[in-house]
C-alpha cells in the first residue's frame, strides 16, 4: 500500500517536472488538422512547420485551398458539431461571419491558461493595424476593436499595399517614383508612350471580387469611404467617383486584357515585363525577386502606396483561428501561438512570409535577405484597418461593386451614374439587415 | 385473394423503384423547395432559418442583376443549341458514307465532349490570353489586330459560346448519325428510284425522319445549356460586368459569395420552372406531331380499302 501511493507520487512528481520543462509535452502525438490557403505566405509556413514538430512533437496535417473557397468549405465545416479541423486560416473579411454566427474560440481563455500562454510571447510587438482588422471583433462598428473588443484570430498572412515599379524603366527615362495619385495616373500614362508595349500599371479588374477589390484601393486614400458613421452609403460621392477614374485609367493604360486580370495574372504580367508598376499586396513581393519565376528579378523598386488626400494602404490578407468546433483547441492554441511568436514568424518571413511582426521588420537577417523589408514596415505605419467594411452582408454588397466597376471598365458606363447604383441598392440591402433599426424616423 | 395478390404484384416489383426515387428526387426538390421560403444564411441550420415565405420571389423578380442573367443565359442556350444543331446535323450529314478511317475520324470528332469542362475552360482561357494565347498570337501573324476575346463584354459572350460550340457540337453529331444510319433504307431507295437529288432527299425524307430523335437530342442539348457552370467560370467568371454571368453561376455565387442559400434556392427553382415548361412544350409537340401522323396514315389507309 505504501508502496504504490509512493510510486504514485513519484510519478505526479514527474509528471509535474516534465510539464513544467515543456509545456508540449501534454499534447505529444497529437495530430492536428489545418486549413491553409494556397498562397506565398502559408508555402512559406509549411516549410517551417517541421521546425514545431521536432520541438514539440505535434504533428501537423494540412489542408490547403484556394483562398476564395476556403470560405465556403468553413462555413460547411464551422457548422457541424463535430468539426475535422483543430485550426484555421480565415480570410478578413470571412471574421464578421464566423464572429457573428460564434463559430470561433475567444482567445482570451487561452491567454489566461498559464499552462499554455508563452510568457515571452509579447503581444504589444504584433503590428496593431493587422491586430485591429484581422483579430479583434465586438469593438467599434461591431467589427473594429474598441474598449468592448475582444480577439478571436491572429493575423498570419496579413498584408499591406505597396507599389512596385521597374526601377531600370524609370531610371531609363528620369522618372522619380509616384508619391501622390496625380503622379501615379501620369506616371501610368506616360510608361505606354515611353515603352511601347508595355502597360502602365498591371491591376486586378476581373468582374466581381477583384475589380471592388481594385477599387476600394484607391478609394481609401483618395479620400473616400463606404459608408459614413451612420451605415449611410457614400461611395458614390467625389471621393468614390474619383477612386473610379483612377481605377478606369489606370487600366485603360495599363497591359492587354487587363480587364480579366485577376491578381496573379496582374503580378504575372509585372513580372514578365509587360508593366511598369505594380500596386497591390506585399505578398507578391517575393516572387518578384525570384529569378526563377520572374524577368524581372533585381529590376524592381518599392515605395509606399502613393498618397491622395492621405495615406491609407490596404489591410487583408488571413489570420489563424480555432473553430469552436475545434477536436484539439489547446494544441491548435500552441500551434496558433508557435506560429505567430517572434520565433515562428521570423522563420516563416525567412522563408518568404509576410512577417506580422514589427521587430520581425527590424530584424537585420530578414533584411539583409528582403532588402524591400524596410520600405514595407514603414507602409505598415500608413494601413487603414477600416478600408472596407467587414459586415455580413459584405459579400454581396462586395460582388455589386465589383460587377458594376467592371462595366465602366468594359462597357463604358458612367462611374457616377454606376456608384449611384451601388449606392441605392446597398442602402436597401442594409436597411433589410437591420443597421437603420436605431435611426430616428424621418 | 390470390386475384388480389397478382394485381399487386407489379406495384410490388416497382416498389424499390419508386422508393429510391423518392428518396433520390424528391427528398432533395422538396428541400429546396422549402429553403426557397427561408431567410437561410449557410452558418444556420435549416431548422433555424427564419420563414418568409415568398420574399425570395418577389427579390428576384425585382432584381435586375438576376434579371439580366436570365436573359443572358436564355440568349446563350438559344445561340449554342441553334448553331450546335446546325453544325451537328450537317456534319452527321456529310459524314454518313463509307470513308477509309471513318472509324478513327469519328472518334477524334467525339474527342471534345469527353473533356473534363474544367479542362476546357482552362484550355480555353490560355487560347484566348491576351498577349500569348494562340488565337491572337494567329491574328497578328496575319496581320490582324488583336480581339479583346474575354475582357470586352461582348466578345466575352462570343467566346463562351465558341468554347460550348466546340464541345458540343460532336454530340449532337453523334446523335444525329445514329438516327441517320437506322433511317430505313427501302424509303431511301424509294425515293432515289422517284428520282429525288441529294437535297430533296435530305429535305424531304432524311430529316423528317430524324425529327423525333433530333427534338430529344436538342431539348437535352438545351436542358444542358441552362446548367452549364464549370467552362464559364473558368473562362470569365460572369465577367466582364454581367455579360456572362448565367443564372447557373449567380445561383453558385449567391449561395457562396451572399451566403443567401434562401434566394439561391428560389432562383434554382425558377429555371428547374423554365426548364420543366421548355420539356412539356417540346414533349407535346412531338405528341402533336405523331398523333397529325397517325391520323394521316389512318385517312390513307381509307382512301386504300
Amino acid at each position: 500500500m505504501l508502496k504504490r501511493l509512493g510510486s504514485g507520487a513519484a510519478a505526479a512528481a514527474l509528471l509535474a517536472g516534465t510539464a513544467f520543462a515543456n509545456p508540449y509535452e501534454p499534447y505529444q502525438d497529437t495530430t492536428l488538422v489545418v486549413m491553409f490557403p494556397a498562397h506565398p505566405h502559408y508555402d512559406a509556413a509549411i516549410e517551417v512547420l517541421d521546425q514545431f514538430t521536432e520541438q514539440t512533437g505535434i504533428e501537423v496535417e494540412v489542408d490547403q485551398l484556394q483562398y476564395l473557397r476556403m470560405r465556403e468549405r468553413q462555413t460547411l465545416e464551422l457548422t457541424k458539431d463535430e468539426g475535422d479541423y483543430d485550426l484555421i486560416s480565415f480570410v478578413v473579411f470571412s471574421k464578421a461571419d464566423y464572429v457573428y454566427a460564434d463559430q470561433l474560440e475567444n482567445l482570451a481563455k487561452y491567454f489566461m491558461n498559464p499552462a499554455l500562454a508563452d510568457p515571452t510571447y509579447d503581444q504589444g510587438d504584433l503590428i496593431d493595424g493587422y491586430v485591429q482588422n484581422i483579430g479583434v471583433a465586438g469593438g467599434t462598428k461591431g467589427y473594429l476593436p474598441g474598449q468592448l473588443g475582444s480577439a478571436f484570430g491572429v493575423p498570419f498572412g496579413s498584408e499591406t499595399s505597396v507599389l512596385a515599379y521597374r526601377r531600370d524603366i524609370f531610371e531609363k527615362h528620369g522618372i522619380e517614383a509616384p508619391e501622390t495619385y496625380e503622379e501615379l495616373l501620369d506616371i501610368a500614362c506616360r510608361i505606354p508612350e515611353l515603352e511601347p508595349g508595355m502597360g502602365g500599371m498591371a491591376s486586378r479588374a476581373a468582374s466581381g471580387h477583384q475589380a471592388s477589390h481594385a477599387f476600394l484601393l484607391h478609394l481609401a486614400p483618395l479620400g473616400g469611404q463606404v459608408f459614413d458613421d451612420n451605415w449611410e452609403p457614400i461611395i458614390n460621392n467625389e471621393a468614390g467617383v474619383e477612386a473610379a477614374n483612377a481605377l478606369k485609367t489606370i487600366v485603360d493604360c495599363g497591359p492587354e486584357g487587363g480587364t480579366t486580370f485577376g491578381p496573379s495574372e496582374a503580378a504575372a504580367a509585372f513580372k514578365s515585363g509587360q508593366a511598369a508598376m505594380f500596386l497591390d499586396s506585399i505578398a507578391f513581393a517575393a516572387g518578384f525577386e525570384d529569378p526563377s519565376e520572374s524577368q524581372v528579378a533585381g529590376n524592381v523598386g518599392y515605395a509606399l502606396h502613393p498618397m491622395g488626400v492621405e495615406r491609407a494602404s490596404q489591410t487583408g490578407g488571413f489570420g489563424l483561428a480555432i473553430p469552436a468546433n475545434a477536436p484539439n483547441k489547446e494544441a491548435a492554441f500552441l500551434l496558433l501561438q508557435w506560429l505567430t511568436s517572434k520565433e515562428g514568424d521570423k522563420a516563416v518571413a525567412m522563408a518568404g512570409g509576410n512577417p506580422s511582426r514589427f521587430s520581425t521588420y527590424a530584424d537585420p537577417e530578414v533584411q539583409a535577405k528582403y532588402p524591400y523589408s524596410e520600405t514595407f514596415g514603414e507602409a505598415l505605419k500608413y494601413a487603414d484597418p477600416d478600408w472596407r467594411p467587414i459586415i455580413p452582408v459584405w459579400g454581396q454588397i462586395n460582388s455589386d461593386i465589383g460587377t458594376t466597376m467592371s462595366q465602366v471598365l468594359t462597357e463604358g458606363l458612367d462611374p457616377q451614374e454606376a456608384l449611384d447604383g451601388v449606392a441605392e441598392r446597398t442602402r436597401a440591402l442594409m436597411e433589410e439587415s437591420g443597421y437603420y433599426t436605431w435611426q430616428a424616423a424621418e | 385473394m390470390l386475384a388480389n395478390v397478382n394485381r399487386a404484384t407489379p406495384y410490388l416489383f416497382l416498389a424499390p423503384a419508386v422508393l429510391v426515387m423518392a428518396v433520390a428526387l424528391l427528398y432533395p426538390i422538396g428541400y429546396m423547395i422549402w429553403a426557397s421560403f427561408l431567410d437561410w444564411n449557410p452558418s444556420q441550420r435549416i431548422g433555424e432559418a427564419e420563414f418568409v415565405g415568398l420574399r425570395n420571389y418577389i427579390y428576384l423578380l425585382g432584381d435586375a442583376a438576376f434579371r439580366e442573367s436570365f436573359w443572358v443565359t436564355i440568349r446563350f442556350a438559344a445561340i449554342v443549341v441553334t448553331v450546335e444543331m446546325v453544325l451537328g446535323v450537317g456534319l452527321a450529314l456529310l459524314l454518313d458514307r463509307k470513308l477509309r478511317g471513318m472509324t478513327v475520324l469519328r472518334t477524334i470528332f467525339i474527342l471534345p465532349m469527353m473533356i473534363a469542362p474544367i479542362v476546357v475552360g482552362l484550355m480555353w482561357r490560355y487560347m484566348y490570353h491576351p498577349t500569348v494565347g494562340t488565337l491572337n498570337r494567329m491574328l497578328e501573324s496575319v496581320g490582324l489586330p488583336s480581339a479583346p476575346w474575354l475582357s470586352d463584354g461582348t466578345w466575352a459572350f462570343a467566346s463562351i459560346v465558341i468554347a460550348d460550340i466546340w464541345q458540343w457540337t460532336p454530340f449532337i453529331f453523334i446523335l444525329a448519325l445514329a438516327a441517320l444510319q437506322s433511317l430505313p433504307q427501302s424509303a431511301m431507295e424509294a425515293a432515289r428510284i422517284d428520282g429525288a437529288s441529294g437535297w430533296q432527299l435530305i429535305w424531304h425524307v432524311k430529316l423528317p425522319l430524324m425529327l423525333p430523335v433530333l427534338i430529344v437530342t436538342a431539348l437535352l442539348r438545351l436542358i444542358d445549356a441552362f446548367k452549364v457552370l464549370e467552362v464559364i467560370l473558368v473562362l470569365t467568371n460572369g465577367g466582364p460586368g454581367l455579360s456572362t454571368e448565367i443564372v447557373a453561376l449567380r445561383i453558385a455565387r449567391t449561395a457562396q459569395e451572399f451566403q443567401d442559400l434562401g434566394t439561391a434556392a428560389a432562383m434554382s427553382n425558377l429555371l428547374l420552372i423554365l426548364l420543366l415548361v421548355l420539356t412539356i412544350l417540346m414533349f407535346g409537340y412531338t405528341r402533336l406531331t405523331e398523333r397529325r401522323a397517325a391520323r394521316l396514315a389512318a385517312a390513307r389507309e381509307a382512301e386504300i380499302t
